[in-house]
């Protein structure tokens, strides 16, 4: 019954069919079939509670500070301070990007504006310092996929509210494995490198003079950061507090920046509003299906079933990653989560996986999703920013290196719970 | 006169979306002075969580429309983009009609919570007491605004799809190439390099 219904969803959702209306009209058929119709009256109510949650507020708020951040212009800045202190390492400017996308995630929630937002200072680069451009398209693309694992991240805020775990123990799990993976892209680059030196690129030329001075221009987003999360394990403020508080922060940065007009807030609004109602949509039907499939006891016949398998917990993990990396490359990543969240995640705590190393877990995952071929949401943005054009083929074979950084994270993760679990276990547990 | 509405609808749905971010932002800086107040000056107001809530709400279905028109709607195309053009519109037309089923019965049911609350005159438990109609007007509003773009584009698609005019139909209720997607996607940042 659980893999008739993920059959069917994944049918209707490759046949292109708009994700939200799969999974809105497969809750009201079966509730029609099973239940004869009697849980969508409630649609209306159900729906409203879940709308003016407080919880959730918190992604439009992160969406338009990404917004605004994005249009204030300290993106070229940060990337020049970051170039001076990271471009000694084989491989240059390339860890650079990095390094700029690990910081500009932990002031943003979303891996399509991180990308974005780095790869348009970046591009520039590869021309004046000879770099291999598919590598370096690729670094871009990966690190960007940052901003969904750094706090703070609009992922981790819904895969929260869809399996009832908290927000600020997801966030805390989710700084050192990013971390690491920031590790791993750089090494997947030194390692490229020493294989091939011409791919590295000239030399850029610093001294430390030069690296001081760079210093202030990190502050904007380290002072972001610090607003943001900082205020959320203070105490002093929930996820959605903090979100609007750093709205302000970035709002009173693009005065300082002179980049606040009519015409850009205007641009920001849009661009907010069109991603939450878009994500939004898809959300509230996934939440009333979730409410109709835990009536049906689909998740109870899936246990079982996978029970009679007679796998140890750690090969079905094995087997949901093999499905999640498949999936991910076909699918875009927040369809994929709540399309498979709601069957999976029971499972997922019944073989005794702890529910925020699960959420890290899948975010991992994601990340992969965003930049394995043929669909990759974040190959497509990196493919847009090249002004001289090219096959899109670059972008995807430059990004391969960094999907085995992320399997390797995925090893550690199952390896170590504890990269994702002891942060939050020193603070709440 | 179909282009001329469709143009008239993306205005409208612009302006609902201006609107919907300009709330957004206000609520941000009431729930920020609310916190600044509160560990600052250890003064509650109280109240701000609860409208940035309906500013959400309402703010949401307000940009259903918007998103409709821009065929910002998430869909999965690895399938689609192997298929003819022909075959490619009846998948359009078969989504937003199923679509517009969905959200017409989540609007009927939206619609009955608030008639509910307005005849029983409901107010949320809280310290502010909002009549709870009054959030659910909005919110409301925005889904039959909706519910009358999926008609008017589920019509229009249609009725060029029997025209045979494939390219139309892409225009309406299509996939967006990777080019025009990628367009959405950094809109605006271009000054900024």
């Amino acid at each position: 019954m659980g893999f008739l219904i993920l059959t069917i969803l994944l049918v209707l959702v490759f046949a292109a069919i708009p994700v939200a209306a799969v999974l809105g009209t497969l809750s009201l058929l079966l509730d029609e079939l099973f239940f004869r119709g009697r849980l969508t009256p409630a649609i209306g109510e159900f729906t409203w509670e879940k709308s003016k949650e407080f919880i959730l507020v918190a992604v439009p708020m992160f969406i338009l500070l990404g917004e605004i951040m994005l249009r204030a212009g300290i993106a070229q800045r940060m990337y020049n301070a970051v170039m001076q202190w990271l471009s000694w390492l084989p491989g240059g400017l390339m860890h650079a990007n990095i390094g700029s996308c690990a910081i500009f995630a932990a002031s943003s929630g979303s891996s399509v504006a991180t990308a974005a937002t780095v790869g348009t200072v970046a591009y520039p680069q590869i021309e004046r310092h000879r770099y291999n451009e598919p590598l370096f398209l690729g670094s871009l693309a990966a690190g960007g996929t940052l901003g969904i694992l750094i706090p703070p991240s609009i992922n981790l805020i819904i895969y929260g509210l869809i399996t009832d775990s908290s927000v600020p123990e997801l966030y805390l799990a989710g700084i050192i494995p990013g971390v690491i993976l920031s590790s791993l892209f750089m090494a997947a680059i030194i390692a490229g490198c020493l294989f091939r030196r011409e791919w590295g690129g000239t030399t850029v030329e610093t001294t430390w003079a030069a690296r001081l001075r760079s210093l202030p221009d990190l502050l904007p987003p380290i002072m972001l950061f610090a607003v943001v999360v900082g205020s959320i394990y203070a105490g002093v403020a929930t996820p959605t507090e903090a979100a609007s508080v750093g709205v302000c922060f970035a709002l009173l940065l693009s005065v300082w920046t002179r980049t606040l007009n009519l015409a850009m807030l205007k641009a920001a609004f849009e661009g907010t509003m069109r991603t939450t109602a878009m994500i939004m949509l898809i959300v509230f039907a996934a939440i009333f299906l979730n409410f109709v499939l835990s009536f049906l006891g689909v998740t109870q016949a899936l246990i079982q079933w996978v029970g009679e398998l007679g796998l140890t917990p750690l090969e079905t993990m094995l087997l949901l990653v093999v499905f999640y990396l498949i999936l991910g490359m076909f699918m875009e990543t927040l369809s994929m989560m709540l399309t498979t969240v709601p069957v999976v995640f029971p499972l997922v705590i019944q073989l005794g996986y702890d529910p925020v190393w699960f959420g890290i877990m899948i975010t991992v995952l994601m990340e992969a999703a965003l930049i394995t071929p043929p669909i990759g949401v974040n190959l497509y943005v990196v493919q847009g920013i090249r002004l001289r054009g090219g096959k899109f083929n670059d972008v995807a074979y430059g990004a391969l290196p960094f999907v085995v950084s992320m399997l390797v994270m995925v090893g550690l993760l199952l390896a170590y719970e504890d990269l994702a679990l002891y942060l939050p276990t020193l603070v709440y547990r | 006169m179909f282009e001329r509405i469709h143009a008239r609808l993306a205005r409208i749905a612009q302006i609902a979306v201006w609107i919907g971010g300009a709330a957004h932002l206000a609520a941000a800086i009431m729930v920020t002075v609310d916190v600044v107040l509160r560990k600052i000056f250890s003064i509650t107001m109280s109240g701000s969580d609860e409208m940035s809530g309906y500013v959400f709400a309402a703010g949401t279905t307000w940009a259903y429309s918007y998103c409709v028109l821009h065929r910002s709607n998430i869909r999965i195309d690895a399938v689609y983009n192997l298929l003819p053009r022909r075959l490619c519109g009846v998948l359009d037309i078969v989504g937003v009609v199923l679509l517009l089923l969905f959200n017409a019965v989540l609007t009927r049911h939206a619609w009955e919570a608030f008639a509910t609350s307005y005849v029983r005159d409901s107010v949320s438990i809280t310290t502010l007491a909002t009549p709870l109609w009054i959030p659910q007007l909005f919110w409301v509003i925005g889904l039959i605004a909706f519910q009358l773009t999926l008609v008017f584009v589920a019509v229009y698609a249609m009725l060029r799809y029997w025209q045979r005019d494939d390219a139309a139909v892409n225009r309406i209720v299509g996939v967006p190439t990777v080019a025009e997607e990628v367009e959405a996607e950094t809109r605006g940042m271009a000054q900024e390099g």
